[in-house]
């Protein structure tokens, strides 16, 4: 048997906000007379380095070989106490935790009932204390190789950087081509950047770079293992042209029998393609891809006497026999950078996008202002009646955000930007046109946004305050409904041309993510960070860490920089080489075991089966723990009816106790 | 019944050498009763009766059997066991096989299509507890009492057990040999007792039960003649963790009939066992089979009844039944 | 049914959803009942149905098991293990004369502090309905 538990409890104030509403002095006063009880104190902040001290000189004097701390959440500081207590020579499983601030001083007022529940809390982690068990962590081989979903900036430099540092890489990007959404602006805010000028050599470095393997045109179906070991399998769609023969001339489309007949994505739609197509001129890989559903050869069997397309291509890469490539590889570490989606602005009718080809997008906006767009950088507007180049232009801000009849109330962060900088650039290319900006407010919080946002004024574009509640046509104008509110003045203000400032939502296919990593969402629905402060690129699957606008708005810049966080978080289990496997995992009692397979059944993780061992001469069925694969669930334990499996840390004997304990103090 | 197809059946199952034995019925030692018969060899075959008096599930034997340490280098035991079935001891032989309790190459069942049983205690209330030698048989619709030279009718629902008057599975659902022809199944009663409750409200069940579970001496019949309730060490047993205390009282009691009735859900194959044997008559047979309409007929499932199903309580759908969750 | 009944119950949370919601509710300053004692576990599926009886018979008035939504699983089916279970234990519960109103399960994702909240309240409001519960407690409970 084990010796005699002797327990510390660590009572912490938090400052004042724990103590505020728990009177911690009574609580630790109580907890000496619990049984077992060697030493309980107080101190202003358990987690500091003297409260840490504290509790290590405690178990060196006392031979402490329990201790249990009453201050935050388990989910904020359990890995620091477990690392002090291990320092002062204690198994870092000897220790509990009683969440007296997150589930009681935060929430009771009244500081009898906080200071009560908190009594019960550490009662009931002196009663599970007791019996916890020494735990000792495993280490397995961590993959030295990293996945990267989605390819736009953030995935592409978080690939770059791992890359960099000497690690392999598989980007895999749905689109046929690298860039993301950067790809489609034209120039950044607020220092005017060419967006492609900037972003076109990182594409072409992700596609050369010898430690990149670049999947285009392909997804992620299936994620298994655990960090370290991630199981992938990714499927590369058929681009039916040979990718190593395509040389990305371009003949093909030139001479493709539905030639610009259907919409560019990469163009919004204003731009047209053929259904052979490189999404964009600077497209990585340059190599061209047939739509499926476009082609008619594909769609209906039939083309012509024979594909135009094939006979076009010199180097024959055509090849309309191409399946689907299922490609599997292990990694030891993920990186989510699957972006956004822009708000879809037909959801906001009164803005009348859907029915006045003069109401357009700011995404619309970047690619008509672009040399490389589908107007070659002119703006040419078609009203309805006609092409006209607009005289009066209207923006829009917060089209789609914080907007509560959308769904949406956070702030998008970019649009005021983007807006202020699209107004210039109209500014530049209309020098006459009246350009007015309606805005609830404005945001200019970054570096050198308020300098921006200043100089667009100063440039003669005229920001009214209102959110206008109509648009509408009146002769050839679209009249804009709005109350100047600063003024209190209602305005039917008339122009040519209307910009809704959308703004940024999670992506429509995001749920397919989730379930394939086992993602949360916040309330905003984006990806759900470990920690909103302090974890802010990592998320509650370990080895799995976020980039970009999947886990919320954010510009270029603090785009890369969290995707350079994420590449060097995602570094740390490739570069030691060697992951912890938790040691909460499951366990076997094989002398009681009956071997029925619920456990098995049970499992998610494909993590126990049933042995043949031989008990007293008997051949018989047991289950077996593979400690690898077990995540220490413990629903294998809950389901089996003769208690045999059990996860450590959360078996039936420590709970029940922690149980009795809640109850009988009333 | 044709006894004499179930000897000849059984006479050539014994007969094989990888056949250990076969668990049958034979006759009792006092009045219409029968016994468990272990038999062994072609000559015992003899003694195999089958008869309305057969109520009892011999399934439990199949796991019964304690298995004590071998001396080193002796090998188990490997013959199969052959077995007597009824409907719900098929149904138990179903769901072991479910659970992996048994093996199918380990086992040979002799269905038995079983026109419905009698209730001893049915029997013994009216028309006398002899000790002297009677014989109960089936005469079409109804039973026959054969005591003394005297040929007594009883009518089928005077002493139809209960769990037969509400059996959906009358012949084997599973078998290697069937003796005789399937029974033609009829219309299972409404399960009166399971509907009275109901129609309480909460706290008159709470007071029902606190009248039968007060009684409960904790004997453990219930369990262990449970074919399904085959743990080498059962959880209510434990000092470590104690799930219920020795104490035999109220607080316990309940807990141990809702324990076992919990672990039985989804299970329960409906043979009415725990309630046979249960020396307090308390009446587990209602919770048993409220649970299992529940099953039936909130998760479509019904356990014993495929050996390839899934286990219901290690298995879910994504659509299982949640309009409990707040 | 005492004047000054105050409802004690003990709820079961798992660590990635409803612990971290409850721990939202803090952090967000939601107020409720303090009548709720919270035991972490992995996740819902690690709750044996006999937990919420065990926790009856030894002194709660009233049990809360809480998870992920369906699908939002950090252990992708534990819920649903959980759901079946306890959806049965429920009914068998209520049959033998236990207050359906005593024990009850929940999805309370890591982002519903404030959903948090009124699980809590309905759970302290209907045990107290309920009133203290009698039935098959023990006696005499010691840890």
């Amino acid at each position: 048997m084990t010796e005699k538990p002797k327990i510390g409890v660590y009572v912490c104030h938090c400052g004042i906000n724990i103590s505020a509403t728990v009177d911690v002095e009574t609580v630790a006063d109580y907890a000496l007379k619990l049984p077992n009880v060697e030493v309980a104190r107080t101190y202003s902040y358990m987690c500091s380095d003297p409260g840490q001290v504290l509790i290590k000189k405690d178990i060196k004097e006392h031979g402490l070989n329990r201790v249990i701390v009453a201050s935050c959440s388990p989910r904020m500081h359990e890995p620091t106490f477990r690392k002090a207590i291990q320092e002062a020579g204690l198994n870092p499983y000897y220790l509990e935790m009683a969440n007296i601030r997150e589930q009681c001083s935060w929430v009771h007022q009244n500081i009898d009932e906080g200071t009560a529940k908190s009594k019960k809390l550490v009662a009931a982690s002196v009663a599970k204390v007791r019996l916890l068990e020494a735990l000792e962590s495993k280490e397995v081989d961590a993959e030295p190789s990293a996945l990267v979903i989605g390819a736009g900036i953030a995935g592409i430099q978080a690939a770059l950087d791992i890359a960099d540092a000497g690690f392999k890489v598989y980007l895999v990007e749905k689109t046929p081509s690298v860039g993301g959404r950067m790809a489609q602006l034209d120039k950044t805010f607020p220092t005017l950047d060419c967006s492609a000028c900037i972003l076109t050599p990182k594409m072409v470095d992700c596609a050369s770079h010898p430690n990149i393997e670049l999947l285009s045109y392909s997804e992620v179906e299936e994620i298994g293992g655990y960090i370290g070991n991630f199981e992938v399998k990714v499927r590369k769609k058929a681009r039916y042209v040979d990718f190593d023969k395509c040389t990305g001339c371009g003949d093909c489309a030139t001479e493709c029998r539905v030639k610009d007949r259907f919409p560019s994505e990469f163009d919004q739609g204003m731009g047209k393609r053929s259904a052979i197509y490189l999404p964009f001129p600077q497209a990585v890989p340059a190599k061209y891809t047939i739509d499926p559903e476009d082609c008619l050869f594909l769609s209906k069997g039939k083309c012509g006497k024979a594909p135009k397309c094939a006979e076009a291509c010199r180097p024959g890469a055509i090849n309309f026999d191409q399946v689907d490539e299922i490609v599997e590889f292990k990694v030891g570490a993920v990186i989510v950078a699957t972006g956004f989606d822009p708000f879809d602005a037909s959801r906001k009718p009164e803005y009348g996008y859907s029915d006045y080809p003069n109401v357009i997008t700011g995404m619309e906006m970047e690619r008509l202002v672009s040399a490389s767009g589908p107007t070659g950088g002119k703006l040419k507007i078609f009203t309805g009646e006609g092409e006209i180049e607009p005289k009066e232009v209207a923006f829009i801000k917060c089209v789609g955000s914080r907007d509560e009849s959308v769904g949406n109330v956070y702030c998008s962060r970019v649009c005021c930007m983007y807006v202020a900088k699209q107004a210039h650039l109209l500014r530049d290319k209309l020098p006459d046109a009246n350009i007015r900006v309606y805005y609830m407010d404005v945001r200019a919080f970054g570096k050198g946004f308020e300098e921006f946002y200043d100089r667009v004024r100063r440039e003669n574009v005229r920001y009214i305050r209102g959110n206008p509640s109509e648009i509408f046509k009146r002769g050839d104008k679209l009249v804009v409904k709005v109350e100047d509110t600063l003024t209190a003045t209602p305005l039917e203000d008339e122009v040519d041309l209307v910009v809704l400032g959308v703004g940024l939502e999670p992506r429509d296919d995001m749920r397919q993510t989730m379930e394939l990593l086992r993602l949360s969402q916040s309330p905003d629905r984006f990806f759900l960070e470990a920690h909103p402060k302090l974890r802010p690129v990592d998320t509650a699957t370990e080895g799995v860490f976020l980039a970009g606008c999947c886990q919320g708005p954010k510009d270029i810049p603090d785009t890369v920089a969290q995707a350079k966080g994420a590449a060097s978080s995602a570094m740390i289990p490739l570069a030691r080489g060697k992951v912890m496997i938790s040691a909460q995992v499951a366990t076997v009692d094989e002398s009681t075991c009956r071997g029925c397979g619920f456990c098995v059944n049970i499992c998610p993780y494909k993590a126990i089966e049933l042995v043949t061992v031989n008990r007293y001469g008997h051949e018989i069925e047991v289950a077996r723990v593979n400690e690898a694969l077990c995540k220490g669930c413990g629903s294998c334990s809950a389901g089996c009816l003769s208690d045999s499996i059990q996860p450590k840390s959360f078996r039936d004997r420590q709970i029940l106790p922690q149980i009795a304990a809640l109850g009988v103090l009333k | 019944m044709d006894l004499e197809q179930l000897r000849k059946t059984a006479a050539e199952v014994v007969a094989r050498d990888d056949v250990k034995y076969l668990i049958g019925w034979k006759k009792g030692s006092y009045g219409s009763r029968v016994a468990p018969a272990f038999v062994e060899d072609a000559a015992s075959v003899i003694e195999l009766i089958f008869s309305p008096s057969c109520t009892a599930n011999l399934a439990t034997y199949l796991t019964l059997v304690e298995k004590t340490p071998l001396p080193r280098g002796q090998e188990t035991d490997k013959r199969k066991v052959a077995l007597m079935a009824k409907g719900c001891d098929s149904r138990a032989v179903v769901q072991l096989l479910v659970e992996k309790g048994i093996h199918r190459e380990d086992v040979i069942v002799i269905g038995c299509p079983c026109p419905g049983m009698i209730d001893q205690s049915l029997l013994a209330g009216k028309y006398g507890d002899t000790e002297e030698r009677s014989e109960v048989r089936w005469n079409g619709k109804d039973f026959t009492l054969v005591r003394g030279g005297d040929e007594i009718e009883i009518p089928r629902n005077d002493v139809l057990a209960e769990k037969c008057r509400l059996c959906r599975h009358p012949n084997p659902v599973i078998s290697d040999y069937l003796i005789g022809e399937a029974v033609k199944e009829w219309d299972p009663a409404e399960d009166s007792g399971v509907g009275e409750l109901e129609a309480k409200d909460v706290d008159g069940r709470g007071d029902y039960w606190e009248g039968q579970f007060s009684r409960c001496v904790r004997c453990y019949s219930c369990r262990n003649v449970c074919p399904l309730c085959y743990c080498q060490d059962c959880i209510l047993d434990r000092l470590n963790p104690t799930w219920i205390n020795r104490a035999v009282n109220f607080s316990e009691n309940t807990a141990f009939n809702i324990s076992r009735a919990f672990h039985l859900a989804g299970r329960c194959i409906e043979c009415g066992e725990c309630e046979r044997v249960c020396p307090a008559n308390i009446p587990l047979g209602k919770i048993n089979r409220k649970m299992a309409r529940e099953v039936r007929e909130k998760y479509g499932f019904e356990p014993g009844l495929d050996p390839d199903a899934e286990p219901f309580q290690a298995s879910f759908k994504p659509d299982d039944p949640e309009d409990f969750i707040l | 049914m005492s004047e000054n009944y105050e409802p004690n119950i003990v709820a079961f949370l798992c660590n990635w959803c409803s612990y971290a919601g409850a721990d939202l509710a803090g952090t967000s300053r939601v107020q409720y009942p303090a009548n709720i004692q919270v035991i972490r576990v992995m996740c819902s599926g690690r709750v044996n149905p006999l937990y919420v009886m065990n926790a009856l018979q030894q002194g709660a008035d009233g049990v809360l098991v809480s998870g992920c939504h369906p699908g939002d699983c950090h252990y992708m089916e534990g819920n649903f293990y959980a759901r079946r279970r306890l959806g049965m234990l429920k009914d068998l519960m209520e049959f033998v004369g236990v207050d359906p109103r005593r024990f009850h399960m929940s999805w309370v994702s890591a982002s519903e502090g404030n959903k948090w909240k009124e699980v809590v309240e309905k759970t302290v409001e209907d045990a107290r309905e309920a009133g203290p519960f009698e039935g098959f407690r023990r006696r005499q409970i010691d840890w």
